[in-house]
C-alpha cells in the first residue's frame, strides 16, 4: 500500500467513532431541516448552485443584448429595455454571481483543505447564505414585476438620482447591494478566523494551500472594501433618492463625483475580490495536474498580498475623464500599471511550475492554459488603460468592455470552470467526463475570443458602450455580428457543460478520495466528504501532506465524537490551544435573515422600515444567541 | 504610412470602413500623439504577450525539464525585475505623452467654445469678451485648422462626455463643475463624435460633428452664424414662421431675430446650415426633418421633444421656413 | 491500523474565554467593518467641507461643543463597566458580570440622554444641506450601533441574571466589551470631526 493510502486508511478510523460522528453531524431532515443546515459543505454547495443560476440569468441577459447589437438600427430591444437589461446583466454578474460563487467555493473547500470539520461560525455561514438569496430574490422579484434599475451596474449620479431615474428600480438595486454585501462580510469574517485558528496542528501559515491564502487575502479585502459600497448605494444614493439628503446633490453642496469616488473605492478592490480566489484555484489546479507544488510559494503569497493592498490605491483610474489634478493622474497611472507586477510574478511562477512538472492534460489543465492566454491578454489591455492618454480615447467604449471581460472571464471564469472539472469528484463522488470537458473548453475558448476580441477594434473605431443601437454607416455591423455569434457559441459551451455535469453525476465513474493524486488535505476526505470531513483530524508536517513521508503522518485523538467539536490552533504555527463545540442544525439564522429581509425590502419604500428591520432582526438574533439546554460543556 | 496600413488592416478585421470616429485616424496633434502611443504600447505589449504564451505552451511540447530551484529562482527573479522596469518605463512614457496631449490649458491664442451637455443634445457657445460676438448653436462645432480650440464643458442635467476621437480624448461634462480640454485640428475635415458617458434613454443618439475648416472659411462661417435669421422671403415661408411662433416650438427653441427665445432645446437660428438633426441622428434634409417634427418619439424614443400635431399644410410651410434658416 | 503518531488533545478545554477565543476575533472583524465605514464617512465630511468656503452653510449652527464634550465622560466611564463584566466572565463571577453590565448600561444610558439633548439642539436636519446630511448620517449610524450593542448587552444581562448560562454565554459577555470599546473609541475621532474640525478650519459665519 502506498503511504497516503495507509494514512487515509487510518484516518478512516474505527466504526464506533464513525457512527458517533455521523449522528452528531447529521442534519435534520424535512423542510424544517432544510432551513436549519449549518454544515459548510451544504452551504457551500447552495452558494455555488445559486450563483450558477445567476450566471445563467446574466448570460441570458447578455444574449439579449447581443441580439439587439447584432445589426445596426435593430429593433429587438428598445432603449428602455436595453438599458434595463445591460444594468441587470452587470449587476447580476458582479454581485449575484462572481463574488458569491468564489465565496461558495471557499466555504466548501477551505475547511477541507485546512483539515477541520466546519467553518468556525456555522450559523453565521447559514445566515450569510440566506441574505444572499434574499438579495437575489429581491432584484429578480422586482424585475419580474417590471421594476428594474436602468442606470448601469454602478449607477452614476445624477442619472441614478431622484430626478432622472424615477420609480423604484434604482432603489431596489441599492438595497440588493446591502444583502449581498452583508453576505460577503459574513463569509469573509468566518473565513479569516477559520483560516487563522482552525488549521490542522502543524499546518503553519507557510504550509497552508495557496487557495486558502487567496481566500484569506480576499476576505480582508471584503472587510475593508464592502463598507464603501454600502455607503455609496444605501447611504449616498438611496437616501438622496428617498429622504432628501444632499450627498450628491450639487444644489445644496453635494457632489456627483463623491459617489464615483466612494463607489470605485469599493469597485476596484471588488474585481480583485473576484480575481484573487481564482488565482488560488489556478495554483491548486496546476499543483495537482503538474504533479508538483507551485514554484516560488513565498513569491506567490507575497504577490497576492501585495495585490490585495495595491488594489485599494487604484480606484481613480475609473475617473480619468473627469478632469483630475495632474499629480493625482500620475500617481494613479503608476499604481495601476505597477499592480501588473503582482500578477506577472504569479504567472512566471506558474510557468516555471509547468516547465518542471509532469503535466496531466486534463480538462482542468486546459482551462488553466485558457486562463493564462485570456487573462494575460486582458492584463495587457489593462496596462494600456492605465495610461491616461490611451484611456481618454478608449474609456467608456467597447475597448473597455473587451478588457474587463478578458480579465474577468479569463481571470475568474476560466479558473472556475477548471475548478469545477477538478473538484467535481470531490463534490459529487463521480468523475466528470474528461473528453466532454475538453470539448467544453474549446467551445468556450473559441466563443469567448470570437465575442470579445472584435470589441477592442470596435472601441478604437469609436463605438461607445451602453448604446442600444448604432447607425449602419459607422461600419460597426460586421464586428458586432461576429461578437453575437461568439456569444451564442459561449452559450453552447455552457449548455454542454451542464449536460456533462448532469450525465456525470448520474452515471460517471465512481471517484476515489484522490483521483488526481494531489497533495492537499481535501483529497484525504471521502468523495464526497462526510459532514464531519475526517474521522480523525489530521496532523501535518509538510505543505503537501498527502505527498509527504509516512513518518510525517499523524492524527489528532482525544476529541469528542458525540458532539460537533473542532480544534482551535494558534495563528502562526497551528499548535493546539483548545477545543471548540460548534452548534448543530438550527433555524435561527434563517429566521434572523428573514427578519432583516422583511425590513430591508420595506426600506426600499420607506425609511422607517429600517427600524422594523432592526427590530425583527434583533428578535432573530436573540433567538440565535438564547441559551439552549444544556448550557454546560463537559470536557 | 505603416500606421495607416495597420489601421486599415484592423478596420478590415473589424469590418469597419469609416474613419471619422476613429482614434486610429488622427486629424490633430493631440490625437496623433495618442495614436502613436497606442501603436507603441500595442507593439511592445503584443510582443510580450507572444513571448509569455510561447513560454507557457512550450511545456506541452516538451516533457518536464529538470531545473534546480536556484536556477528557476534566478530566471523568475530576473524576468520579474525586467517586467517591473518595463512597467515603470511605460508609466514614464504615458505621463510624458499625457502632458503633451492633454493639458488643461492651451497655448496663448486659442478659440474658446463652451459645450453644455443636455439629455440628449449638445449646446454650443463660442465664448467672446464681446457679448455681441457670441455664437450660439447646437450639435455642430466649426473650428479653424491650425488654431487651438479650448472646450469648456458643462452639463445641465446628468454626466455626459464630450468625445471626438479623431481629434482628442474624451472629457466628462459634470453638472456643477467645469471641465476643460483642448485640441487642434491640423487638416480640414468632418469629424464625428458622440456622448461617451451613459446618460439615459437616448445616450446612443447623442452625436455631434466637428467641422475643421481653413481659417478664412471658418471666419466666414462665424460671421454668418452671428447674423440673425433672415426674414422669410415669400408667403409660404412667412406662414411657416407663423406656424413656428404659434405652436409649442417656441417653448423650447430660439430663433435669433424672431420672438422665439426658448432655451430648453437647441437653438435653430441656422438650422439649415447643419449637417445633421437630432444630435447627429439623421442627415439634415426635408424628409428627415418632416419625420422628426411629426414624431420625434419614433426616432429617439424617450427624448424630451414634444410631439406637436400639425396640419399637413402647416407642416409644409414650417419645413419651407426652416429651410430658409441657413 | 495504528498511525505513526497521535496527538492527544483530550486535556484541552472545550471552550475558551479570553481574547484567544475565535468569537473575540470575529467581533474585532465586525469592528473593522464598522470602523472602515466610519473612516469613509470622515473622508466624506472633509470632501464636502473642502469644496466650499462657507461651512457650515449659512443659517446652520455647529453642534454644541459643551454638551457633546460633557457626554464623553459617561461614555468613557461606561467602559469600566464593560471591563468589569468582561473580567468577571473569565472568572465566572455572576455578580461581577451583572454589576459590570448594569454599570455599563447605566452610564451608556446617561450618554444617550446627553446625545439626545445635543441632537435635539441642532437647527438643521439631514435634508437641509450637505453639512446637515453628513452630520446627521454620522450621528444616526453611530447611535444606531450604540443602541444595538446596548440591546445586546441588556439581553446578556438578563440571561446571566436568570442563572441559565454556561461558558458560551460567558464568552458572549466577554466579547461584548470589544464592541463597546470600539464604539467608544470610534466616537472620539467622529466627535473631533463634527464638533471641532469646522471650528478649527474656520469658514463659518
Amino acid at each position: 500500500m502506498s503511504v497516503s493510502t495507509e494514512w487515509r486508511t487510518h484516518v478512516a478510523g474505527e466504526e464506533g467513532e464513525r457512527h458517533e460522528l455521523e449522528r452528531a453531524w447529521s442534519e435534520r431532515g424535512g423542510i424544517a431541516g432544510w432551513f436549519s443546515v449549518t454544515t459548510h459543505q451544504a452551504i457551500g454547495k447552495r452558494y455555488i448552485i445559486t450563483a450558477f443560476i445567476f450566471l445563467l440569468l446574466g448570460g441570458i441577459e447578455a444574449l439579449l443584448m447581443r441580439l439587439q447589437l447584432a445589426r445596426p438600427d435593430n429593433g429587438v430591444l428598445g432603449p428602455e429595455k436595453y438599458n434595463q437589461i445591460f444594468t441587470m446583466h452587470g449587476t447580476t454578474m458582479m454581485f449575484l454571481f462572481a463574488v458569491p460563487m468564489m465565496e461558495g467555493m471557499g466555504v466548501y473547500l477551505v475547511p477541507l483543505m485546512l483539515g477541520t470539520r466546519n467553518v468556525v461560525f456555522p450559523r453565521l455561514n447559514a445566515f450569510g447564505y440566506w441574505m444572499y438569496l434574499a438579495g437575489g430574490l429581491l432584484l429578480y422579484g422586482a424585475a419580474f414585476s417590471n421594476t428594474m434599475p436602468a442606470a448601469g451596474w454602478f449607477s452614476y449620479t445624477p442619472l441614478s438620482g431622484p430626478q432622472y431615474s424615477a420609480g423604484k428600480g434604482v432603489d431596489v438595486w441599492a438595497q440588493m447591494i446591502t444583502f449581498t454585501e452583508i453576505s460577503a462580510m459574513c463569509v469573509a469574517a468566518e473565513l479569516i478566523v477559520t483560516i487563522f485558528r482552525l488549521r490542522a496542528p502543524g499546518m503553519s501559515l507557510a504550509r497552508i494551500p495557496l487557495f486558502c491564502w487567496s481566500m484569506l487575502i480576499q476576505s480582508f479585502m471584503v472587510i475593508f472594501a464592502m463598507p464603501a459600497v454600502m455607503l455609496a448605494s444605501t447611504v449616498l444614493l438611496l437616501n438622496d433618492r428617498t429622504i432628501g439628503t444632499h450627498f450628491v446633490n450639487p444644489a445644496e453642496g453635494g457632489d456627483p463625483l463623491l459617489y464615483q469616488h466612494i463607489f470605485w473605492f469599493f469597485g476596484h478592490p471588488e474585481v480583485y475580490i473576484i480575481f484573487i480566489p481564482a488565482l488560488g484555484m489556478v495554483s491548486s489546479l496546476i499543483e495537482a495536474h503538474a504533479r508538483r507544488g507551485v514554484f516560488g510559494y513565498p513569491a506567490v503569497v507575497l504577490s497576492m498580498v501585495a495585490n490585495g493592498f495595491i488594489a485599494f490605491g487604484l480606484w481613480v483610474h475609473h475617473m480619468f475623464a473627469t478632469g483630475l489634478p495632474q499629480i493625482a493622474e500620475a500617481y494613479f497611472t503608476a499604481a495601476s500599471m505597477m499592480i501588473g507586477i503582482t500578477s506577472a510574478v504569479q504567472i512566471f511562477c506558474w510557468i516555471a511550475t509547468l516547465w518542471t512538472g509532469r503535466l496531466r492534460l486534463s480538462a482542468a489543465l486546459h482551462f488553466v492554459f485558457g486562463f493564462i492566454f485570456i487573462f494575460v491578454l486582458g492584463g495587457m489591455t489593462g496596462i494600456m488603460l492605465a495610461s491616461i492618454p490611451l484611456d481618454l480615447q478608449v474609456h467608456d467604449t467597447f475597448f473597455v468592455v473587451a478588457h474587463f471581460h478578458y480579465v474577468l472571464i479569463g481571470g475568474a471564469l476560466f479558473p472556475l470552470f477548471g475548478a469545477f472539472h477538478h473538484w467535481f469528484p470531490k463534490f459529487t463522488g463521480r468523475m466528470i467526463d474528461e473528453r466532454i470537458g475538453k470539448v467544453t473548453f474549446w467551445i468556450l475558448f473559441t466563443g469567448f475570443n470570437l465575442t470579445f476580441f472584435p470589441m477592442h477594434v470596435l472601441g478604437l473605431h469609436g463605438m461607445a458602450r451602453r448604446i442600444y443601437t448604432y447607425p449602419a454607416e459607422m461600419g460597426w455591423g460586421p464586428a458586432n455580428l461576429l461578437a453575437t455569434i461568439g456569444a451564442f457559441t459561449i452559450a453552447l459551451g455552457g449548455i454542454i457543460f451542464m449536460i456533462n455535469v448532469v450525465r456525470s453525476m448520474r452515471a460517471g465513474a465512481p471517484a476515489s478520495e484522490d483521483p488526481w493524486e494531489a497533495g492537499t488535505l481535501e483529497w484525504a476526505a471521502s468523495s464526497p466528504p462526510q459532514n464531519y470531513n475526517f474521522v480523525h483530524l489530521p496532523v501535518v508536517g509538510a505543505r503537501y501532506p498527502l505527498w509527504a513521508d509516512a513518518a510525517e503522518r499523524a492524527v489528532v485523538t482525544g476529541m469528542r465524537s458525540d458532539r460537533r467539536e473542532v480544534l482551535v490552533t494558534s495563528g502562526m504555527e497551528a499548535e493546539p490551544e483548545h477545543r471548540l463545540v460548534l452548534p448543530r442544525s438550527t433555524p435561527w439564522p434563517f429566521l434572523a435573515a428573514l427578519g432583516f429581509t422583511i425590513g430591508l425590502v420595506g426600506s426600499v419604500f420607506s425609511f422607517s422600515w429600517y427600524f422594523i428591520s432592526a427590530a425583527l432582526g434583533a428578535i432573530g438574533l436573540i433567538g440565535w444567541f438564547w441559551p439552549h439546554q444544556p448550557v454546560e460543556i463537559d470536557p | 504610412m505603416r500606421a495607416r496600413t495597420a489601421a486599415l488592416a484592423l478596420a478590415a478585421a473589424g469590418g469597419c470602413g469609416t474613419s471619422n470616429q476613429s482614434a486610429l485616424d488622427p486629424a490633430g496633434a493631440q490625437s496623433q500623439g495618442i495614436a502613436a502611443l497606442w501603436w507603441f504600447f500595442l507593439t511592445l505589449l503584443g510582443a510580450i504577450f507572444v513571448i509569455v504564451m510561447v513560454m507557457t505552451l512550450l511545456p506541452l511540447l516538451r516533457g518536464p525539464r529538470n531545473a534546480g530551484e536556484p536556477r528557476l529562482t534566478r530566471v523568475v527573479g530576473g524576468v520579474s525585475v525586467v517586467t517591473l522596469l518595463l512597467l515603470f518605463g511605460l508609466v514614464i512614457v504615458s505621463v510624458i505623452t499625457g502632458r503633451a496631449t492633454a493639458g488643461n490649458t492651451p497655448p496663448g491664442r486659442h478659440l474658446a467654445v463652451e459645450v453644455t451637455g443636455n439629455q440628449w443634445w449638445w449646446a454650443v457657445r463660442y465664448l467672446n469678451d464681446d457679448p455681441s460676438r457670441i455664437v450660439v448653436t447646437a450639435n455642430e462645432i466649426h473650428v479653424p485648422v491650425g488654431t487651438p480650440v479650448l472646450i469648456r464643458g458643462l452639463s445641465n442635467d446628468v454626466i455626459h462626455s464630450f468625445w471626438i476621437p479623431n481629434l482628442q480624448g474624451k472629457r466628462d461634462l459634470i453638472p456643477s463643475r467645469i471641465t476643460t480640454e483642448w485640441f487642434e485640428a491640423d487638416k480640414p475635415g468632418r469629424y464625428r463624435g458622440q456622448c461617451a458617458e451613459f446618460c439615459g434613454l437616448q445616450h446612443a443618439h447623442m452625436a455631434l460633428w466637428v467641422v475643421a475648416e481653413p481659417p478664412e472659411q471658418f471666419e466666414a462661417w462665424m460671421e454668418h452664424q452671428l447674423q440673425p435669421a433672415a426674414a422669410p422671403p415669400d408667403a409660404l415661408t412667412r406662414r411657416g414662421g407663423e406656424v413656428f411662433l404659434s405652436h409649442a416650438c417656441v417653448l423650447c427653441h430660439a430663433i435669433s431675430g424672431t420672438a422665439a427665445a426658448g432655451q430648453v432645446g437647441p437653438d435653430l437660428t441656422h438650422l439649415a446650415s447643419r449637417l445633421t438633426i437630432a444630435a447627429g441622428t439623421l442627415p439634415n434634409n426635408k424628409g428627415n426633418l418632416a419625420g422628426w417634427i411629426t414624431d420625434p418619439q419614433s426616432i429617439k424614443p424617450g427624448n424630451h421633444m414634444a410631439t406637436v400635431p400639425l396640419e399637413p399644410e402647416d407642416l409644409q410651410a414650417l419645413l419651407a421656413y426652416l429651410e430658409t434658416l441657413r | 491500523m495504528t498511525p505513526a503518531s497521535a496527538l492527544d488533545v483530550g486535556r484541552l478545554r472545550p471552550y475558551e474565554i479570553s481574547n484567544r477565543a475565535p468569537l473575540w476575533w470575529g467581533q474585532v472583524i465586525l469592528c473593522a467593518i464598522e470602523g472602515s465605514m466610519f473612516c469613509i464617512l470622515i473622508a466624506i465630511y472633509f470632501y464636502l467641507r473642502l469644496r466650499v468656503d462657507v461651512w457650515p452653510p449659512r443659517g446652520a449652527r455647529l453642534p454644541d461643543a459643551a454638551i457633546a464634550s460633557w457626554a464623553l465622560a459617561p461614555l468613557i466611564l461606561s467602559m469600566a463597566g464593560s471591563y468589569m463584566a468582561s473580567e468577571a466572565a473569565k472568572k465566572d463571577s455572576r455578580g461581577g458580570m451583572i454589576f459590570g453590565l448594569a454599570a455599563n448600561l447605566l452610564l451608556a444610558g446617561v450618554f444617550l440622554v446627553l446625545r439626545y439633548l445635543d441632537w435635539r439642539g441642532l437647527n438643521f436636519n439631514w435634508a437641509s444641506d450637505a453639512h446637515g446630511t453628513v452630520v446627521w448620517t454620522i450621528l444616526f449610524l453611530h447611535t444606531f450601533d450604540v443602541v444595538a450593542d446596548l440591546l445586546m448587552t441588556l439581553v446578556l444581562m438578563i440571561i446571566i441574571a436568570s442563572g441559565r448560562y454556561g461558558p458560551k454565554q460567558r464568552l458572549g459577555v466577554h466579547v461584548d466589551s470589544v464592541v463597546w470599546y470600539f464604539l467608544v473609541a470610534i466616537w472620539l475621532p467622529l466627535y473631533a470631526v463634527i464638533v471641532w474640525a469646522p471650528r478649527i478650519l474656520g469658514g463659518g459665519q
